[in-house]
């Protein structure tokens, strides 16, 4: 379970000041797969980030009961200037897990073969999508944060992920940022749209849909 | 999720921690030093090149000893340290922006980056400091240290504030982007406070007094007892880097925790 209660979260450059939200209250629980909606700018990868722990917020308390992978998205969690093996190895080490398991599994997924050997500053971002995955898949977490990132994948890589997933792992908590609507029909059964600094739970996906393509 | 006793909950942190900063460190090896050629022995390339040329410069200069000990080895045993205090600080300007990426993933703190740079820089220094003594004494320039503990003690103490200095620095540089203008200047006028190039006992009592409230000066008495003993007089207390290291450790992670809270991470 995911708790976070009375969040606020501003950013500050200089005399400036722009609140994100404050006030935020929200609970995930284990299994349920919860679609962030919001237009740009409205705290979505804030959000993601906070739940995350990369950032931290003005106040609140944010209680993770389970184990909760770092934000898959275009940026972060990798160093550009190592390869895709010295990536995976430094992952290996601070999780724990068994270095040669972690690099078979991201060969298979990533399929990406010998630019695994490149530095990662030098992938696509589809290419940075298919790592981030195979490595958060490899190491097994109850809850997974994905800000955007499966939009960029090509044909392949969506199919792989809807299989390894969405499916085989369909008993683990998710929290989805994405403008991607049939993907959020198609596998969420909550939804939280952002909005002026507010969030507010929709059960019913639809209504959460259609409110968000009026805002 | 994580159960039991409060105790096995900090031996479990302790060696997530331990292994987090191994992993740093492999890390930033690789990145500096890549796999080619020598690898990560460059790190005693530059202290070891810098002593050498300044040491072999000064033995022309000045003669080949100074008040009784060999020049060359002076110079070395001063300028290692000085390189290692240079190097510690040029490293942790801009520490936690250099590595934010990392911070994805939640079991890296902040200071970890601190630590993990500190460490190769200490083990660079100390690794070259090594290498420089075993080739003067093969030569003849250096004698067999006479009070081995003591130079060691003098070295932690040293390390150990550099890496206080560190604790502060890190976070300073993010809150402050002026700040960053001032470290040339600063290292520059930190020199003669480094007890790089002086013994104490060569000044006016004077000066003395004043120089003895460097944490610097006083390991840096320390490192030099420890190698030459009785041919030279040294003036030092230990007390002096220890609790300059201790207050500016607490004031240093007050401040990398409060950095922490407002680090904003792309």
């Amino acid at each position: 379970m995911i708790i976070c209660s009375d969040i606020e979260k501003s950013y500050s450059h200089g005399s400036r000041r722009k609140k994100v939200f404050s006030g935020l209250n929200l609970v995930i629980e284990k299994g349920e797969r919860v679609a962030l909606l919001g237009r740009n700018g409205a705290g979505k990868s804030t959000l993601i980030k906070l739940i995350g722990g990369v950032e931290m917020p003005n106040s609140g308390k944010i209680t993770r009961n389970m184990s909760i992978s770092w934000p898959l998205g275009f940026a972060g969690g990798f160093q550009g200037s190592l390869t895709g093996y010295d990536n995976t190895r430094f992952i290996s080490r601070i999780y724990q897990r068994d270095y040669v398991t972690i690099r078979q599994f991201v060969e298979d997924f990533t399929e990406l073969g010998k630019q695994l050997k490149m530095p990662v500053k030098t992938y696509s971002s589809g290419m940075r999508a298919r790592l981030a995955f195979a490595l958060s898949l490899a190491i097994e977490f109850d809850c997974y944060l994905i800000d955007e990132i499966i939009l960029v994948g090509d044909q392949n890589f969506q199919r792989k992920c809807n299989e390894e997933m969405f499916l085989k792992r369909n008993d683990r908590a998710m929290i989805i940022a994405s403008h991607q609507t049939e993907l959020i029909r198609d596998f969420c059964n909550k939804a939280i749209i952002l909005h002026h600094g507010e969030a507010t739970v929709y059960d019913d996906i639809d209504l959460a849909i259609d409110r968000y393509t009026n805002l | 999720m994580m159960n039991g006793s409060p105790i096995h909950r900090l031996l479990n942190s302790w060696a997530i921690q331990v292994r987090v900063i191994h992993a740093l460190m492999i890390r930033e090896l690789i990145t500096r030093f890549g796999r080619e050629n020598i690898g990560f022995l460059w790190i005693m390339a530059e202290p070891l090149l810098f002593a050498g040329l300044v040491g072999i410069l000064w033995h022309f200069m000045k003669g080949s000893t100074e008040h009784g000990v060999s020049v060359v080895a002076f110079t070395a045993t001063g300028y290692i340290p000085l390189t290692l205090f240079r190097h510690c600080v040029a490293r942790s300007v801009a520490a936690f922006t250099a590595n934010q990426s990392l911070l994805y993933h939640r079991q890296i703190k902040i200071v970890d980056f601190i630590l993990a740079r500190f460490i190769i820089e200490i083990l660079g220094g100390m690794m070259a400091y090594l290498f420089m003594a075993i080739f003067l004494i093969l030569i003849g320039e250096f004698p067999i240290p006479a009070d081995l503990g003591l130079l060691i003690s003098g070295w932690m103490l040293y390390g150990v504030f550099c890496f206080s200095i560190c604790l502060i620095l890190a976070p300073l540089s993010e809150i402050s982007e002026a700040m960053e203008k001032f470290i040339p200047v600063v290292t520059y006028i930190m020199i003669p406070f480094s007890g790089a190039f002086y013994m104490v006992s060569w000044m006016t009592p004077g000066a003395k007094d004043f120089l003895l409230l460097s944490p610097f000066v006083n390991a840096m008495e320390m490192m030099r007892k420890g190698i030459w003993g009785d041919q030279i007089t040294a003036f030092y207390d230990p007390l002096v880097p220890i609790i300059c290291s201790v207050v500016f450790a607490i004031i240093g992670l007050i401040l990398c925790r409060r950095v922490r809270r407002i680090l904003t991470v792309e």
